[in-house]
């Protein structure tokens, strides 16, 4: 016997990778919307500066090169002096600093006389009021040239630099939202978790304040506190957990509770103040990099990985998804139901708490209006990600995808000037879409 | 049922190009990021619209954003910024110490970073001017307003406060100064502040707060809120407790419905703001700075003490409208 395939739509042929198209799609518009012109300052620039203050200069003009303070000036500074003086130019001086350093350096010049060719700057320095109207404020200065490296096109939305914006931004988020995948799996939700980031990186805070020496706290006491915030918000969930599971609790219900208790303890603690009494050292978390990829990024990637092989390749991801699929038929072959569902509440107060101290490790403070609203946003990732709310549904990934389309949206919008009202509409009217793109997509898949 | 899959698709995507399609040219000078801490706030407005018309005509273009009270949304706005690669930066900050690390990153960038309203308070960020109104003599005024109002007999007055915003513990360090230096000397007709209570600068937490004092402090003769939404609020648990003829309102701030009230006498006095003074002032140092001239660290713009003579000869107010506390 045949058996008959229904005949696959575009949208049902989207299959498993309906969202990442849509985030695709997303990112090629955002690339063409943001098509802008970029100012180069690395060597190559400076050469080729250097090659057009030659060509349009006389033999041995002086030149006076502005730049801003930065490591990549002084480099394009430095190259740009040594070929100038290759091409047999003078360098009259060099400029490193605010525009008042520069203004400073023409009056010197205007004083003593000297002649002056050229000024190369940077296309920043060249935009600076004192040196686009050089005219107007040194009249004698007139006629002196002034040079920048040329523009060359490429989107805002695809250099390195805004990338890995997003993806750091949606870090906190995608996170969470690891663990609310799971929380929703089950057939649960966790309202909690936007509570749990700032009481979290309060409790961590409070501890290097108070326990650890504040500003001169150790590295081995800074891990041991972001500790402790961690198993503060773990201990909650656990709290939760049981909650739901030994008083049949309803989950919103439950957690609804402790989001408010987290949020009260948060403000109690920190007195409703920001702590801030907290070593640099922990800027370097966040801030610093490995092998090129910013910490945070790779933390973020590394917990997808294990989570989507928990999911995937364990007794416990299958206890997950059975428990959501059906809990009469799980609780009947065996599935430890109620230690599943207060594991995945654990897990995913212990992940909020780790969002909290990377939020801690961002502002180098930790906050209670930390995490405002936070928990409508992850929730909104792992929806869009394509799982179910009703339960037993759902892939890791998925909502890996569902982030980073609400973070790409957010950006795009930041980068192409729309203001914040109607990127709330938009935002929304997004959401709906995805959400409604992946039903059409499950029903046409059969 | 395809055709509505067509038109959901072709809604969203017509719904994206729509929202996108406002992206802004550069201007001759360059780009100024503005983010404030609210849109919601007349206020800001007022600020970030000064600098906007301010900044065309000397020849940039602004962006302007809003944190919405979320600093870590601030700080995404402020990367955002420095990827478009702004000429500057202006910020009201949603928090002054956690806003420090943004405003580092811009640093590095050698974007010069100006602070409007909220000061920034994290030694390690480099600010290039601070300007502000001067909330610690306008606090002062606003004392000598209450004093004005109780007159001889003095009286116990509660406290409105809101001590996350730095801006607003000044205006409150301002109006106990003065009202120490009173009370200095005096036996009787002694002003007590006798309670300093969180009124969140909202008009809902203003009311529920006044409503707590006056069941502890039923003798209250005055109340110093620290912005007209607070105030309104207390005027509102007052005229609900029937005292509203009894308790002075002393507000801050000047805002539409703060001038109106006062024009009704529903609350006495506000030291007002000039918020388009502050954004003028702003966009001059931005424009000061490029020139290569030094401007000061912080700039203060003082207020004034605005009473019901003066909202009478207040042409903008519209005698028709009345507020409802």
């Amino acid at each position: 016997m045949q058996i008959k395939r229904p005949k696959r739509s575009f949208f049902g042929g989207l299959g498993e990778h309906g969202m990442l198209v849509v985030l695709v799609g997303l990112c090629l518009y955002f690339s063409v919307a943001t098509w802008a012109e970029q100012h180069p300052t690395g060597p190559e620039a400076a050469r080729s500066l250097a090659d057009l203050v030659a060509g349009e200069t006389l033999p041995k003009a002086s030149v006076l090169i502005v730049v801003q303070q930065g490591r990549t000036e002084t480099e394009f500074a430095e190259t740009l002096g040594d070929e100038l003086e290759e091409q047999g130019l003078t360098v009259a001086g060099l400029v490193q600093g605010r525009p008042s350093d520069a203004r400073r350096a023409l009056e010197r010049i205007a004083a003593s006389s000297g002649k002056l060719g050229a000024i190369a700057c940077t296309e920043t320095t060249a935009s600076w009021g004192l040196i686009a109207q050089l005219g107007e404020q040194f009249p004698h200065l007139k006629e002196v040239r002034v040079f920048q490296p040329q523009g060359y096109y490429w989107p805002n939305f695809l250099k390195t630099d805004n990338l890995l914006n997003i993806a750091n931004q949606i870090a906190v988020i995608a996170i969470i939202a690891i663990g609310m995948t799971m929380v929703i799996i089950t057939g649960g939700i966790d309202l909690s978790v936007g509570s749990l980031i700032a009481l979290s990186a309060v409790a961590a805070a409070l501890l290097l304040r108070d326990a650890a020496g504040g500003s001169t706290a150790t590295t081995t006491a800074l891990v041991v506190c972001s500790l402790g915030g961690i198993i503060v918000c773990a201990a909650s969930g656990l709290l939760t957990g049981l909650m739901i599971t030994l008083f049949a609790i309803p989950p919103f219900i439950g957690t609804l509770a402790m989001m408010l208790i987290a949020s009260g303890l948060a403000y109690i603690l920190a007195d409703g103040q920001s702590i801030n009494e907290i070593p640099d050292a922990i800027l370097q978390f966040d801030r610093g990099t490995t092998l090129g990829i910013p910490n945070t990024i790779l933390l973020m990637i590394g917990l997808y990985v294990v989570a989507h092989v928990v999911m995937t390749r364990t007794v416990f991801g299958r206890h997950v998804y059975a428990v959501g699929g059906n809990i009469e038929a799980a609780r009947l072959s065996g599935v430890p139901v109620k230690r599943v569902i207060v594991s995945v509440y654990v897990l995913c107060g212990a992940l909020a708490g780790l969002a909290g101290i990377i939020m801690m490790s961002r502002f180098k403070s930790g906050d209670p209006k930390y995490g405002l609203m936070y928990e409508l946003s992850v929730i909104a990732a792992v929806v869009v990600g394509g799982t179910s709310l009703a339960g037993g549904e759902g892939r890791i990934m998925g909502t890996l995808t569902g982030a980073f389309i609400i973070a790409v949206i957010q950006n795009g919008m930041n980068l192409t000037n729309v203001e914040s009202y109607t990127q709330k509409v938009v935002l929304g009217v997004v959401i709906l879409g995805a959400v409604m793109l992946d039903r059409f997509r499950r029903r046409d898949a059969g | 049922m395809r055709l509505t899959r067509w038109t959901t698709t072709t809604v969203l995507l017509a719904f994206l190009a729509l929202g996108c399609g406002q992206s802004g040219g550069t201007g001759e000078r360059g780009t100024i990021g503005v983010s404030v801490l609210t849109l919601t706030n007349p206020f800001f407005k007022v600020i970030a619209d000064t600098i906007k018309a301010d900044a065309a005509e000397r020849g940039y273009d602004v962006i302007v954003t809003s944190g919405e009270y979320d600093v870590a949304k601030q700080q995404a706005q402020v990367k955002d910024f420095i990827v478009k690669g702004v000429s500057a930066i202006v910020l009201c900050p949603c928090d002054s110490k956690s806003i420090g690390p943004a405003i580092q990153e811009a640093n590095q960038k050698g974007i010069p970073v100006f602070t409007a309203d909220i000061a920034c308070l994290a030694p390690e960020a480099e600010v290039v001017s601070h300007i502000a109104t001067d909330n610690f003599g306008g606090g002062k005024q606003a004392a000598q307003a209450m004093i004005e109002a109780l007159g001889e007999e003095g009286g116990q007055v509660v406290v409105l406060d809101f001590k996350q915003a730095e801006s607003c513990i000044l205006r409150v360090d301002g109006f106990k100064e003065a009202i120490a230096e009173y009370n200095k000397g005096r036996t009787e007709g002694t002003i007590d502040i006798v309670a300093e209570l969180p009124g969140d600068g909202k008009k809902a937490q203003g009311y529920k707060t006044t409503e707590d004092a006056l069941q502890a402090h039923p003798g209250v003769k005055g109340i110093f809120a620290i912005n007209d939404p607070s105030a309104l609020g207390a005027r509102a648990a007052l005229e609900k407790a029937g005292k509203a003829d009894e308790v002075t309102i002393v507000g801050f701030d000047g805002q539409p419905m703060g001038k109106q009230a006062i024009k009704e006498g529903k609350i006495y006095a506000d030291p007002i703001q000039f918020p388009d003074k502050i954004g003028a002032m702003t966009m001059d140092s931005i424009v000061r700075y490029f020139n290569g001239e030094e401007v000061p660290p912080e700039q203060l713009i003082e207020t004034a003490l605005y009473r019901k003579e003066d909202a009478r000869q207040d042409n903008s107010l519209d005698s028709s409208r009345r507020v409802e506390p």
